[in-house]
């Protein structure tokens, strides 16, 4: 308990964490990152410089070739895939800039998928936690259709409830508006942010937009593979 | 067509190994399976031939002259007329010292090759001994064991023509080999070179019999050249019964050989046409950047070339082992009991060769024809995305249905009015099967979406149906493919299985009796060779048998003209045995009705032939003039084309003094009874007699038959390997394909947080939902089969039915092992896709 009590409250810890893709450069170096509970931090930075590789490290997808990464106060380091897999979908909720939602599956299953995959709730309640999060993002009344018959916000939408229902302590959200029109985009946004605060998670999010990182706790810029808080790069502001 | 280009497209095979060796691998099954079912199909044929030969020879008719013989001047010139497949007979009986009489038969060993089983080692020590050594004979090689004599020892004959020495030759001795064991076939056959026979029976210049092996077609055209004083007459019932079985069994392995084709042509269709379309994006990246349609077109059909012949020829090696390795199992067994190894030469026959080089490169141009010419055309890489292509093929859903419903019905309408007579039969058979599997993707499609719904809250099991459903262009080739390989297992096991009952029926007939003492007499004088009826109490005596039948055949005038009755005195228990399949009544109350009351009974080509059913009444002439008999059952024979009549004696002679002679004696012998010794003491008796006759036991030619029978059959185990092949390779084609293509949502599933173990379940599951579907589907295909075979087309090509057999455990183990082998093919995706790495497959597309 002494290993937790010293990152306690610590959502995310990344220490030191470097990465490279097999057969190509490094892609991170010596990155840390410290997200508390319930903390909304935004990550900026150029295309193609590591920030979708911040969020797959951070929820687990790939381990990290150098460093720690603890998610939950546990290291990922000493997991095998399974584990990393159930302390992934007990903690984290994940939103991708292409929505990724299963095209075979109604947009109330797709919701419930992470109930199925994460808790042992019955069917029963399943439908039910997964209908109020459907509703809660405004979309109470589109639980029967399919992706396909589906808006990019609706289904940016269905994903938003997706990664919320089993009710993670962080949502790594990877250019969420990306995707859409900026009006659309902004809608979205604020639905995100709005439930985040609300189940009081915590929030990494990837973004181009100044704007919409503006109205989060802390932005981070990604610049050559490190991690700088976006105050210390330019004092002048 | 530019090198780059030809580089761009091939460097696939580096990049996905795996995949590309699937392509060629199911033209190479596809290949092997025609090839080795044909090679097999061969193999089977010759083997039950020989069995069948073993029993009955394979002459179609005999050429009779007079009792006293004729000239052998007329063999010379049919042969000389170009009949080649003829062989003349000289036979007669003779005594051993002891008294015994045998029976001499005869042969030119050069022209008897195709005849029987007992001469046909041409070229071999003994039969050469025979042909340059005059006064050489080979006695049967179970004579030996009891004779006291050795190879090349001397033995006096005596016959009609008076007393000779002859010099004994022994197969076993000559050529080095220990003596087979028990093997007492042929009983009193003695075969020696013509020259030899005509000198011991005094018949110099002069043949008894020319044995004839003739088409359908030729029949008449050779009676036409015979001589006055010659006729030309078919064999006895019981060859004719062993060559239609014969001819049987090779019309429903040709439709062996054409299911086979029609499997392969889905598993190469399914594997190339797969291999153009994953690569559609590479395709359509080549032609943005002005690369030419027709070059770019080349280059997708020069790899469906190479594809095609390099697995063309590879298939055709791996078919010719597959065969040799599983047909060694028959020819093995047929070695044993024959000494012609025929049937372990394997070589593939120039028309299937020829067929499989136009499948196996043909099929596959053609498979890769419309998708690379459609992505040569396409403009850009989405333009042609999975979903469009899905939403094409689920239309075309609704035209295939219609297709199939069509062909359905034209295969049902040719069925029902007869049109075309066999080959109409055929053609029907395969209009219906492939009506059939057109019905596949529609039914399939309907079955996954029901399961979807019925699994409504099920989300993972779900995903896994929906998933296939969504891609059924691939799943449901796969899955036609998989249920026409297990429909074909099935359906053979329902042909085997009944073949096997009607020979059992056939011969079980023959083993009413345990041994038979019948006439020796040359084939001329057959028919009419009779020995003494009062010789049945004695012969009881002696052999203290259980019961002695009598059996004549005659030719009898009728009110259907001129019958073949068959007059017999049974054994008690003789209705046990016979197959009847229709009767006023059963048991002692139809064996009553046949004694007491003017009733007989007749074979089923008879019923059809004449038109005749039970209560049905015929005039029949019998011992004292013509009487009106009640047709009482119609039972199975394959005997005669034309069909028998079946009378009890007491009948025929009812209000005469009874027979004098008859036919043949038939002896039950009481269970435990020493069959040998029993036989021995009834050859020293009928020494004694004034008229040749001699001893023979049908149940040891009859209970091997059965025995090789069995075991040639091991080409059911050759289908099931296929089978087993077929629905490897259909089901890792089909869900590597989707694992491909539903990369990014089983990575989805994974950052969702399933288990990698899950996602294997879920592959497996996959694997498991096509499986199980083509299995229950290649149930009623394969038993429809089945009974078309056996039921309409059979009945259509010989007038006699089979009892059709459902072999359920066949069936059953036929169904596991598709199952198994679809299990273990998803196993192999299964474990890819729960190690596939999840960041680049959930990589955003820019
Ligand atoms: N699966 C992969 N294999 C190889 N290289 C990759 C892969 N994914 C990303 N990269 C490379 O890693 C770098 C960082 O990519 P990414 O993390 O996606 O950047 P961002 O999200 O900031 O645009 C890029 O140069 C990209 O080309
Ligand atoms: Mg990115």
């Amino acid at each position: 308990m002494d290993e937790q009590g010293s990152v306690a409250g610590m959502v995310l810890s990344m220490t030191d964490v470097g990465f490279a893709y097999p057969g190509e450069g490094e892609v991170l170096h010596g990155v840390d990152l410290e997200l508390g509970a319930g903390e909304c931090v935004a990550i900026v930075g150029e295309s193609g410089s590591g920030k979708s590789t911040l969020l797959h490290l951070a929820a687990g997808l790939e381990p990290a070739d150098a460093g720690t990464v603890r998610l939950a106060g546990q290291a990922l380091a000493g997991l095998d895939e399974a584990a990393r897999t159930r302390l992934r979908r007990a903690q984290v909720g994940i939103v991708f800039q292409s929505f990724h939602l299963i095209p075979t599956l109604t947009a109330l299953e797709n919701v419930m998928l992470p109930l199925e995959l994460a808790t042992d709730l019955d069917a029963a309640l399943r439908r039910e936690r997964a209908a109020a999060q459907l509703a809660a993002v405004g979309l109470g009344d589109k639980a029967g259709r399919e992706p396909e018959q589906l808006s990019g916000g609706e289904q940016q939408r269905v994903a938003i409830a997706r990664a919320l229902v089993h009710r993670p302590t962080l949502i790594l959200a990877d250019e969420p508006t990306g995707n859409l029109d900026s009006r659309t985009g902004e809608e979205v946004f604020a639905l995100l942010l709005e439930q985040v605060r609300a189940t009081g998670c915590a929030l990494l999010l990837v973004t181009h937009s100044d704007d919409l990182a503006g109205r989060l706790d802390r932005v981070l810029r990604m610049q050559d593979g490190h991690l700088q808080d976006r105050a210390a790069e330019t004092p002048a502001t | 067509m530019s090198l780059l280009l030809v580089k761009a497209w091939l460097r696939d095979w580096r990049r996905r190994p795996l995949q590309r060796l699937l392509t060629l691998v199911g033209v190479v099954i596809a290949v092997a399976v025609v090839l080795a079912v044909d090679l097999a199909n061969q193999s089977a044929q010759r083997a039950f031939d020989r069995s069948m030969d073993e029993v009955a020879g394979t002459a179609t008719h005999q050429v009779l002259g007079p009792a006293r013989g004729f000239d052998e001047v007329h063999y010379r010139d049919l042969r000389l007329a170009g009949w080649r497949d003829s062989a003349p007979i000289v036979e007669g009986p003779a005594r051993l010292p002891d008294g015994r009489t045998i029976y001499v038969l005869g042969v030119d060993p050069l022209a008897e090759g195709p005849f029987r089983g007992a001469a046909s080692d041409i070229g071999d020590a003994p039969v050469q001994r025979l042909v340059t050594e005059p006064g050489t004979i080979l006695p049967p090689s179970g004579w030996w064991a009891g004779s006291g004599m050795a190879h090349e020892d001397r033995l006096a004959l005596e016959t009609a023509a008076g007393r000779f020495e002859v010099t004994l030759l022994d197969r076993a001795a000559e050529r080095d080999e220990p003596a087979a064991e028990s093997d007492d076939e042929g009983g009193s056959l003695w075969v020696t070179d013509i020259a030899t026979a005509q000198t011991l029976l005094g018949r110099p210049g002069r043949l008894d019999r020319i044995d004839v092996r003739l088409d359908e077609a030729d029949i008449d055209a050779f009676a036409e050249r015979l001589p006055d004083g010659l006729e030309l007459v078919p064999v006895a019932a019981r060859d004719q019964a062993s060559r239609e079985l014969a001819q049987a069994f090779r019309i429903n392995l040709t439709a062996m050989s054409l299911l086979a084709l029609l499997i392969a042509a889905f598993l190469i269709y399914n594997t190339q046409t797969f291999a153009v379309l994953r690569r559609r994006e590479v395709l359509a990246s080549l032609r943005l950047v002005g690369a030419g349609r027709r070059a770019l077109f080349g280059v997708v059909m020069l790899e469906a070339l190479l594809v095609g012949v390099i697995g063309t020829l590879l298939g055709v090696l791996v078919g010719m082992g597959l065969a040799q390795v599983l047909v060694g199992q028959v020819a093995q067994t047929v070695t044993d009991h024959f000494f012609v190894v025929a049937v372990t030469e394997v070589t593939p026959r120039p028309l299937a060769l020829l067929a499989v080089i136009a499948l196996g490169v043909g099929l596959s141009l053609l498979a890769a024809l419309a998708p690379a010419w459609e992505a040569a055309r396409a403009a850009s890489p989405g333009s042609l995305g999975r979903g469009r292509l899905e939403r094409r093929a689920r239309r075309g859903l609704r035209g295939l249905a219609v297709a199939a419903v069509v062909l359905l019905a034209a295969g049902g309408v040719i069925l029902l009015l007869g049109i075309g007579g066999l080959v109409g039969s055929f053609v029907a058979l395969f209009l219906l099967i492939t009506g059939f599997v057109l019905l596949i993707p529609l039914v399939l499609a309907g079955v996954l979406s029901g399961l979807a719904r019925l699994g409504r809250g099920q989300t993972l099991p779900r995903i896994g149906v929906r998933s296939l459903e969504r891609s059924l262009s691939r799943s449901a080739p796969a899955t036609s493919a998989l249920t026409l390989a297990l429909a074909a297992a099935i359906s053979v096991s329902v042909m085997v299985g009944s073949f096997r009952d009607s020979v059992e029926q056939w011969l079980g007939q023959a083993l009413t009796s345990d041994v038979y003492v019948v006439p020796v007499a040359p084939a001329a004088a057959r028919n009419g060779a009779r020995l003494p009826a009062d010789w049945g109490e004695p012969l009881a005596r002696i052999a203290e048998a259980e019961s002695v039948s009598t059996g004549s055949s005659q030719d009898t005038p009728s009110d259907a003209g001129m019958i073949d009755l068959f007059v017999v005195e049974p054994h008690p228990v003789w209705l046990d045995y016979l197959p009847l399949l229709r009767a006023e009544t059963t048991g002692a109350a139809l064996d009553q009705r046949l004694r007491e009351r003017d009733a007989v009974l007749v074979t089923e080509p008879f019923a059809a032939h004449h038109d005749v059913g039970v209560g049905d009444r015929l005039e029949i002439r019998v011992d004292d003039g013509r009487r009106m008999f009640e047709v009482a059952g119609v039972y199975r024979d394959y005997g005669s084309p034309q069909g028998t009549v079946l009378m009890l004696g007491e009948r025929f002679y009812a209000g005469t003094a009874g027979a004098e002679e008859v036919g043949s004696f038939g002896l039950r012998l009481p269970d435990g009874a020493d069959a040998a010794v029993v036989i021995e003491r009834l050859e020293a008796w009928l020494a004694e007699r004034e008229t040749a006759a001699m001893v023979t036991r049908p149940g040891d030619i009859e209970q091997e038959s059965m025995a090789i029978f069995d075991r040639t059959f091991a080409i059911t185990h050759l289908l099931r390997v296929i089978t087993l092949l077929v629905a490897f390779i259909a089901i890792l084609g089909a869900l590597m394909a989707l694992q491909m293509e539903r990369a990014r949502e089983f990575a989805t599933l994974r950052s969702l947080g399933l288990l990698p173990g899950g996602v294997r379940g879920l592959v497996v599951f996959q694997g498991a939902v096509l499986g199980g579907f083509a299995a229950l589907a290649a149930i009623p295909l394969g038993l429809g089969m089945g009974w078309l075979l056996i039921e309409v087309i059979n009945r259509e090509a010989f007038g006699w039915g089979m009892d059709l057999r459902w072999p359920v455990r066949e069936i059953g183990e036929t169904v596991a092992l598709g199952m198994g082998a679809a299990l273990l093919a998803a196993l192999i995706p299964a474990w890819r896709m729960a190690r596939m790495r999840l960041v680049p497959a959930l990589r955003e597309v820019p």
